[in-house]
């Protein structure tokens, strides 16, 4: 049996629904690992889109943050935001986005700005970035996070990138164009998808060894369970090797012990 | 706007602040979270204590949160606050928890849009972005208009957001080149500042390098924004610092590491940081000098070039 971690199985997972030829938004920390660690395997010709305006560079390792130039290294443009997030993103052209927030309702819709009222937070948080563009115009939707029963509640406290809203037809009716995205939440418990019928969150698959109960207790709404529920693959030897010799080699994101 | 005329406009940082920020005003922010942030010239800002300013940008990191911990904001428009790996930008969040910073919250791509509509003359520009979320349902409180949604006149049925025109009374950018008529050469990325300076009244310039105008009228295709579009020239060197400088220097995680602790920590900690490294310094070298050796300015800028 290989030895992994599950935070390195999330992002292997992560990858997974990256295919090859994909354009890619993508930020930092884990999905920016995905997403190089699906260029470096099974989707050499994925098109890297980073926010500050870098498009299709080869990354080198490990960037810390969207203006860092280790994810500028040959780009075949250094533009700017206005061309990636408006003639790439909102124009249509992205296949994949990668969000990320505190809080991720049953509807799939992400919160990064505020816990608490809007008007007298709790604690404030850094707000949309391109967070609500990616959501509303990227065809695919991808989250990587830690499944704990507080990032999970029924209703986001503000909804800064919208999921599905409140059911099936909700972002058409809002006007968004991408009316039904495709959605995977890949958590350290289990994959979960939007089910199409009711568009709400549900259990596709489990972390080896994870029971449908376990991920029910960590989570602050019913999630739904599809039928029949999956085991996600764990890794093979070379893919821990290339995740840690070659992506992310200074364990600047990956904890490296298992 | 500033005179359309090709007349040197090459000022020492002191002066050019001090022609164009005042009291009240508004100010655009170039930048994105540790890239080439432009450090000495809100250094300066900050020296000469200029309050009540409103803050444009997309990305607001490391040197919107400076002014702010000194007391100089009012409030703040933007896609994000925060420094990622290094956190959040602890001034800015306290201001917000606490009331005392207003703030207008868009998406980064609703905010270079109302960029590009100040900078190409029209009062707001339509995004397909925010739609069905509580960026259109909650605002300031400020009483300024935030968007409007309305019926696309070519399509009756599909609702579109309009965001309002942004026309910062001053915008202060730090870039690699630029020559004394006010040139400006971006290298690497570019974030919002292309549309940012050309909607702005006026804007500092702070560059790496003065070149002759000779050489960017020998590659004009390399401009990235021409002098009409520009008020004042200051060379600069490393003045980004600690936010790195694409083809030029690397940023300092231990710089900004101590910026945060003591951000975090706010209160006597934040003030001597201030009184030590910005009200403490006579310029921008001064703070250099005192926190980035030859030595470390050596090792940031082989690190640059062995990502080139």
């Amino acid at each position: 049996m290989t030895d992994y971690t599950l935070q390195e199985l999330m992002v292997i997972e992560a990858a997974r629904q990256i295919r090859d030829g994909d354009v890619v938004f993508v930020g930092t920390g884990l999905p920016l690992l995905a997403t190089a660690f699906a260029q470096r395997t099974h989707a050499p010709n994925l098109c890297f889109v980073v926010e500050s305006g870098a498009i299709a560079p080869l990354v080198l390792p490990t960037p810390i943050s969207v203006s860092d130039p280790r994810l500028m290294h040959r780009a075949v443009r250094l533009g700017t935001l206005r061309e990636v997030l408006g003639c790439l993103l909102q124009r249509g052209l992205v296949d994949v986005g990668f969000l990320g927030g505190a809080q991720i309702d049953r509807f799939g819709n992400i919160n990064s700005t505020v816990i608490g009222d809007y008007a007298k937070p709790t604690v404030r948080l850094p707000g949309s970035g391109g967070g609500n563009d990616i959501a509303s115009h990227a065809k695919r939707l991808l989250i990587v996070t830690r499944h704990e029963k507080r990032r999970f509640p029924p209703r986001c406290d503000y909804i800064t990138s919208p999921g599905y809203l409140n059911g099936p037809d909700a972002r058409a009716k809002a006007g968004l164009k991408v009316t039904h995205p495709s959605f995977a939440v890949v958590t350290d418990l289990a994959v979960l998808e939007i089910d199409p019928a009711t568009a709400q969150l549900r259990i596709a698959r489990l972390m080896p060894g994870v029971s449908v109960e376990q991920v029910r207790k960590n989570t602050g709404f019913e999630p739904l369970v599809a039928h029949p529920v999956r085991s996600v693959e764990p890794p093979n030897p070379e893919q821990v090797r290339i995740l840690r010799e070659e992506i992310d080699p200074n364990g600047i994101y990956l904890k490296q012990s298992p | 706007m500033q005179a359309l005329e090709a007349t040197p406009k090459v000022v020492s940082l002191k002066e050019a602040v001090a022609r164009f920020v005042r009291t009240g005003c508004s100010v655009g922010l170039g930048g994105q979270n540790i890239g080439r942030c432009a450090m000495a010239g809100i250094h300066e800002v900050i020296r000469q204590g200029h309050r009540d300013l409103t803050i444009y940008g997309c990305n607001l990191s490391i040197s919107m949160d400076l002014l702010v911990g000194a007391g100089l904001v009012r409030r703040c428009e933007s896609g994000t606050g925060n420094l990622e790996r290094f956190g959040t930008t602890f001034c800015w969040r306290r201001g917000i928890e606490n009331g005392t910073l207003e703030v207008e919250d868009y998406s980064h791509l609703a905010m270079v849009s109302r960029f590009l509509a100040g900078e190409m003359g029209v009062p707001f520009m339509p995004v397909k972005s925010l739609l069905g979320s509580d960026l259109l349902t909650y605002s300031s409180g400020s009483g300024l208009k935030k968007f409007q949604v309305i019926d696309n006149p070519w399509n009756p049925g599909e609702p579109v957001v309009l965001v309002p025109a942004v026309t910062p009374d001053v915008s202060i950018i730090h870039v690699q080149k630029a020559d004394p008529l006010g040139n400006v050469i971006i290298e690497g990325f570019a974030t919002h500042e292309p549309e940012m300076v050309r909607a702005s009244r006026h804007t500092i310039v702070t560059c790496e390098e003065l070149v002759e105008t000779d050489q960017i009228r020998r590659d004009p295709e390399r401009t990235t924004i021409p002098y009409p579009h520009v008020s004042a020239v200051v060379h600069q060197p490393w003045g980004a610092y600690p936010t790195s400088t694409y083809r030029y220097y690397d940023y300092d995680g231990d710089e900004i590491t101590r910026y945060q602790a003591a951000a975090r920590a706010s209160g006597g900690a934040y003030r001597r940081y201030l009184d030590d490294y910005v009200y403490g310094c006579a310029s921008f070298e001064d703070y250099l000098d005192k926190v980035c050796s030859p030595t470390r300015r050596e090792e940031l800028a082989a690190a640059m070039q062995a990502m080139l």
